[in-house]
């Protein structure tokens, strides 16, 4: 059984889809976002987008262009954070905060332990711009280098110069401690650069995998990137699947478009381009961030974050109220969450074929 | 509901069927004309060829890499038409129901992708599931991790390997295994930069040679039907054709198939240390009947290479076109994902392109020498009617040769070579010798008993291309799915695995061995049905029995 709220005040759930169905079937360029939900969740409502040639988007779309930006302009070194825990001799963490994004970090990385794979040697583990207190693990001993989001670039610029033997503006303490972190950097046998799009913006990952793209011409380097919130990393990858593309895909032409300035679901709804919303945020009940209160909108969220505006139906939580798939973090690959605590609560997929089925038939299948 | 076929040219080598005739089918599968029934249904396909839906052995369709590719390509997949009504996302460029509906239009029904890697199978299942209307499967590459290298360095019993590949086909649902630069790739983590038959794995003591050697007779134990799918070491470059010939010596006269090998038909010669080497190859091809090949043919178009050897992928950096690309280290494989573009004008290129013609020219069985572009390595897919119609006619072949720079021509053997594949041999390569290679029972042949997967042909001897290119009828489980070159009804195909038997307490060990290395569950990489979105939609083909 769903709960479903209109303005506030509890409707039917076979009324409240057949709302969602007349707002959606009724939209001109409706936008399908948020996003946070699972792998049938993202299908389904990408299937969705499609057919009411609306567009579709994610709420960390910001971060994950953080990082798919730098795939597709310049490349990418990765590894998995498996493989990391079972092979790289030195780890080099970029940015504060890390652990809020992925709270499993330190225990995944089993930075306390030697890498299996490389003859057992301690690892060796770097932190730049760690937050204070924040680079503290039991039995590791972290090398770290103050540093902001805003000066993190200038100081893997200087370090990236001193991998390739080129002279920085530095000098004394500074400049000695950039040379010891280079040299470290340079007799890895297999390092990994460990950050999180979150943390820090499009340039800074450039100059990240600048340095590692360096570090490959004489040793073996990679990185593990921290994926951004949401189930951003399995939307990617289904839309990638489905449309060639990830969020911030059209498809107003009656075939997928992908512009990360266009479809940006907080422009088109702000912008008036977009003429109704479904938002989707079921692991938490986020809300959207645009501005604008006067648009059509369903609410996909899990119980206690209905919306007071709109309507709102009840979802549950992918992988703790009904089984779901996800990209997971600690395998970099998709796996199955079995519920921990089963509900009756229906997943985003179900809700939104519940929409579907109730859409008139002027609406193209 | 009874259909029939009538009056066609049926070209059926299973059977050795090669004259006009009819083909009939009921409830899904081909049978024997019956006595005294007239069909529910009846098409005249008089001036049309009729032949078992095709089958492609490697083509790259599915998985992670393949979605690599696409994130990493935004440029290089806009659809320019809006999608018909009742076909979702069938202009996607590149997209998973795209790639459904060209194979379709094209009569392929059955395609094999070739490199999953273990812990990503589920993820390559949910992209199977938006496949639609053709049968589908997986490889799963194996060979790499420390797992099987440790066994081996240790002298372990063969059955050690055999029943960790027993477990992971089961937990995978692959229907084969394939090896990838056999140590090449745990090698490139530990820094070695090129790596040959008998280069050492460092910690392991062991050579590419034995690796696959031992993987080769592990596979074949295992009672699968596929034998090992090999990616061979040096795989690109200049003078491999030595690697290509000493794989084959190597190959103990047991079964190996050798992936792409126009990849490997590379000598040293010219003024450019680059040359084809392919009639030698070809010779060496002919003269070991336990050893069967897909030629992965190059094309002149812009592609993208998908590969799980990483360490090659890395080399070819530099000279990724546009330059860029993401290298992948796994757990045992990984993945190496760079842009490149095939251009006549380019010397190397242009070798590239004749070595593969010469491959498919200069083989005399094609029972064992495979139809492949190696999508999208060589080129993608929807080049085969142009690749069909280069092997069927010679004066096609000089068209092409005329725009290839002259130092090439004088390079290869081409020009002289007059041979013409006949259809029979067309549907031999992409019909009977698949079924024979991955040991289906029900497809590739028009026999009775068979799945009703037909693919039929408007007969245009001036223009193959365009006769390939797009069917006039296709049959998907006896359903019509294709007419006139466009998709008429979307329907879901099945996906192909393989179980063969094994002694099940592998299992333990492993588990025990995940929480030990990775410290994690075997169990997340295993694909289980509530996983799936349609698990009711596979099917086992049978192991030796």
């Amino acid at each position: 059984m769903s709960n479903a709220t209109l303005d506030g005040a509890p409707i039917a759930i076979e009324d409240a889809y057949r709302h969602a169905a007349k707002i959606l079937g009724g939209a001109k360029f409706p936008v399908v976002a948020g996003l946070a939900t699972d792998a049938a969740g993202a299908r389904a409502a990408i299937l969705l987008a499609e057919r009411l040639r609306g567009a579709y988007d994610h709420l960390a779309s910001h971060e994950i262009f953080n990082d798919l930006d730098v795939t597709r302009s310049f490349g990418m070194f990765i590894t998995t954070p498996a493989e990391a825990r079972a092979r790289a001799d030195v780890v080099l963490l970029v940015g504060p905060g890390l652990t809020e994004h992925w709270p499993a970090l330190f225990a995944r990385l089993a930075l306390g332990e030697p890498a299996r794979f490389n003859d057992a040697a301690p690892r060796k583990v770097l932190w730049l711009g760690p937050k204070r207190n924040e680079a503290k693990v039991d039995g590791v001993e972290i090398e770290t280098i103050a540093a902001t989001p805003q000066t993190l670039p200038g100081l893997l610029a200087a370090i990236r110069a001193r991998v390739g033997g080129r002279p920085i503006a530095l000098n004394g303490a500074a400049a000695k401690k950039i040379d010891a972190y280079a040299a470290t950097l340079k007799a890895a046998r297999f390092g990994a650069v460990v950050w999180s799009a979150s943390v820090i913006d499009g340039l800074t990952v450039e100059a990240l995998q600048g340095l590692v793209t360096d570090l490959n011409v004489a040793t073996r380097f990679t990185g593990v990137p921290i994926g951004a919130r949401g189930g951003a990393s399995s939307v990617v990858q289904i839309g990638g699947w489905m449309t060639g593309f990830p969020p911030r895909t059209g498809f107003g032409r009656g075939y997928p478009e992908h512009d990360p300035w266009q479809f940006d679901a907080r422009r088109l709804v702000d912008s008036g381009e977009a003429d109704a919303a479904l938002w989707i945020s079921s692991h938490d009940g986020e809300a959207p961030g645009w501005t604008r209160s006067d648009l059509p909108l369903i609410t996909l969220a899990p119980k206690g974050a209905g919306a007071a505006r709109g309507l709102y139906i009840e979802v549950g939580r992918p992988g703790e109220t009904h089984d779901a798939v996800e990209l997971a973090q600690e395998t970099s690959s998709f796996v199955l969450r079995r519920a921990k605590a089963p509900s009756e609560a229906p997943s985003v997929a179900e809700v939104i074929d519940a929409i579907s089925a109730r859409f008139s038939e002027d609406v193209p299948c | 509901m009874l259909t029939c076929l009538s009056g066609g040219h049926v070209v059926d080598p299973v059977n050795g069927t090669d004259a006009l005739g009819d083909v009939y089918f009921e409830d899904g599968r081909v049978v024997a004309r019956p006595d005294g029934r007239k069909p529910d249904v009846t098409h005249d396909v008089t001036g049309h060829v009729v032949m078992a839906g095709a089958i492609d052995i490697h083509s790259h369709i599915a998985g992670g890499s393949v979605n690599t590719a696409r994130l990493l390509l935004p440029e290089a997949h806009r659809a320019h038409k809006a999608r018909p009504a009742a076909t979702p996302l069938s202009t996607a460029g590149w997209s998973t129901f795209q790639t459904g509906r060209l194979y379709a239009q094209m009569g392929y029904t059955t395609v094999i992708e070739p490199a999953v890697s273990p812990h990503h199978a589920l993820h390559a299942h949910l992209e199977l599931s938006d496949i639609p209307i053709i049968d589908k499967a997986f490889l799963t590459v194996l060979g790499n991790e420390p797992f099987v290298l440790g066994s081996f360095r240790d002298n372990e019993s063969p059955n050690v390997v055999q029943d960790y590949i027993g477990a992971t086909l089961e937990s995978t649902r692959a229907i084969g295994i394939k090896c990838v630069n056999a140590g090449g790739v745990d090698a490139f983590k530990k820094n070695v930069r090129a790596f040959s038959l008998d280069d050492v794995v460092p910690e392991y003591g062991l050579t590419s040679r034995e690796i696959f050697q031992r993987m080769q007779r592990a596979v074949h134990a295992s009672g699968i039907r596929h034998p090992l799918h090999l990616h061979m070491n040096n795989l690109g470059l200049p003078g491999n054709v030595e690697t290509a010939l000493g794989t084959i010596d190597a190959s103990q006269g047991l079964p190996l198939h050798l992936a792409h090998v126009q990849f490997y038909a590379y000598g040293k010669e010219g003024k450019n240390g680059f040359s084809s080497a392919a009639a030698q190859f070809a010779e060496k091809i002919n003269a070991n009947p336990n050893v069967t090949v897909d030629v992965g043919q190059v094309m002149f178009a812009d592609i993208v290479t998908i590969s799980s050897d990483v360490m090659k992928q890395f080399n070819s950096l530099p000279g990724a076109r546009p330059k860029k690309g993401v290298i992948l280290d796994a757990e045992g494989n990984g993945a190496g994902v760079l842009p490149y573009s095939y251009r006549v004008s380019d010397f190397f290129n242009a070798v590239q392109w004749a070595a593969g013609l010469e491959l498919f020219l200069l083989t005399n069985d094609p029972m064992r020498v495979f139809f492949t572009t190696d999508h999208p390595n060589g080129a993608p897919f929807t080049t085969y009617p142009e690749v069909f119609a280069l092997l069927m006619s010679a004066d096609k072949r000089a068209q092409w040769l005329s725009r290839l720079p002259a130092d090439v021509v004088a390079l290869t053997n081409l020009p002289a070579i007059k041979r013409e594949y006949t259809i029979y041999e067309i549907a031999t390569m992409t019909r009977a010798a698949p079924r024979k290679l991955y040991g289906f029972e029900d497809r590739g042949s028009l026999g009775a008993g068979s799945v009703a997967d037909v693919a039929v042909y408007k007969t245009n001897e001036k223009d193959r291309a365009e006769m390939f290119r797009h069917a006039a009828y296709v049959f998907k489980d006896g359903e019509l799915v294709v007419r006139n070159g466009d998709v008429a009804r979307y329907t879901r195909g099945k996906t192909l695995h393989v179980k063969p038997q094994y002694n099940k307490t592998i299992n333990k060990r492993l588990d025990t061995y995940y929480d030990d290395v990775y410290g994690l569950s075997r169990g997340m990489f295993a694909v289980e049905d509530a996983a799936l979105p349609a698990p009711e939609a596979f099917a086992e083909v049978p192991c030796r029995s």
